[in-house]
């Protein structure tokens, strides 16, 4: 009997198979050269490399694990559940202070004002000073506009799936040169020490 | 269509004013908005938490100084006020 990630919600499929007809999203690759390109919301025609157009992939052998949205906003924006929670709760229903927020969703304050600054920093909110009365100021947190948010949430995600891919295909380039250079030598050692940790 | 508590921030804003001190009956605002007194009253006091506007015994409110910066923000999108920092340039507050 095979163990089961907890992480995985209940019900999820295992793999994702690659579907061209779905229309989510398309895959193009160049017959010529190894260029691959994902495209969201593309127009016709497709586009094209070495002038001429690129050719759909319409088949994927490789098993792919589907994504879970939250660990996807973690692992690229480093935006856990609760930041997300933060920013989804409260559109629309301003304004409200940080106490109501953190009571509305069973977080401490300070984890409020901690994610509140989180998302400022990645660009999801912005940030004003407000007088008060009594003197100080108080912070007041706001979305950008939605569009915006699309945007930069779609080619930020671009970025962190651009720097993957290159992760993997550095990965494939120094599996060959090192077969190359040592046939008689173990791989895995040398391969993972190619990708020092940080 | 439903009242949100901004709406209720800027009927207050239009009505009372914090440098002059001029405060608003919350049966004109809740007219005004044809809301029930005790819906403005709800909406006045998230307001207060927010320190965006004040009550008094006597049935009136008013804007603060706090609300009517925010309200010259014009932000249509989501707004969380977060009132802990006191101290000018130290925007990520106490907690970090």
């Amino acid at each position: 009997m095979s163990e089961r990630n907890t992480n995985e919600p209940v019900g999820a499929p295992e793999t994702v198979q690659y579907d061209p007809e779905s229309s989510r999203y398309d895959v193009f690759e160049c017959p010529d050269c190894d260029n691959v390109v994902l495209a969201l919301g593309r127009d016709d025609p497709p586009m094209s490399c070495h002038e001429e157009p690129m050719r759909r992939v319409t088949n994927c052998d490789i098993a792919v694990k589907p994504p879970d949205v939250r660990q996807v906003l973690l692992d690229a924006f480093g935006l856990p559940k609760a930041g997300l929670d933060i920013c989804l709760c409260v559109i629309g229903e301003g304004p409200l202070s940080a106490n109501e927020v953190a009571e509305a969703l069973g977080y401490d304050r300070s984890t409020v004002t901690r994610y509140l600054n989180k998302l400022v920093d990645i660009g999801l909110l912005r940030r004003a000073e407000l007088n008060r009365e009594e003197g100080g100021v108080v912070n007041v947190y706001h979305s950008v506009d939605l569009e915006r948010m699309r945007r930069e949430t779609l080619i930020g995600f671009y970025i962190w799936a651009g720097e993957a891919a290159a992760l993997i295909e550095e990965a494939n380039l120094t599996k060959q040169d090192y077969m190359a250079e040592n046939p008689d030598q173990e791989l895995p050692d040398v391969f993972w020490e190619s990708f020092p940790d940080d | 269509m439903s009242v949100l508590r901004r709406d209720v921030l800027a009927e207050l804003g239009s009505r009372s004013d914090a440098d002059a001190g001029t405060w608003a009956s919350v049966e004109v605002v809740a007219d005004s908005l044809a809301l029930g007194e005790q819906t403005v009253r709800d909406h006045l006091a998230g307001l207060e938490s927010c320190e965006l506007a004040r009550t008094a015994p006597d049935g009136t409110a008013r804007i603060t100084v706090t609300g009517e910066e925010l309200l010259a923000l014009d932000i249509d999108e989501m707004m969380i006020v977060d009132s802990k920092t006191t101290d000018r340039g130290c925007a990520g507050g106490a907690d970090l």
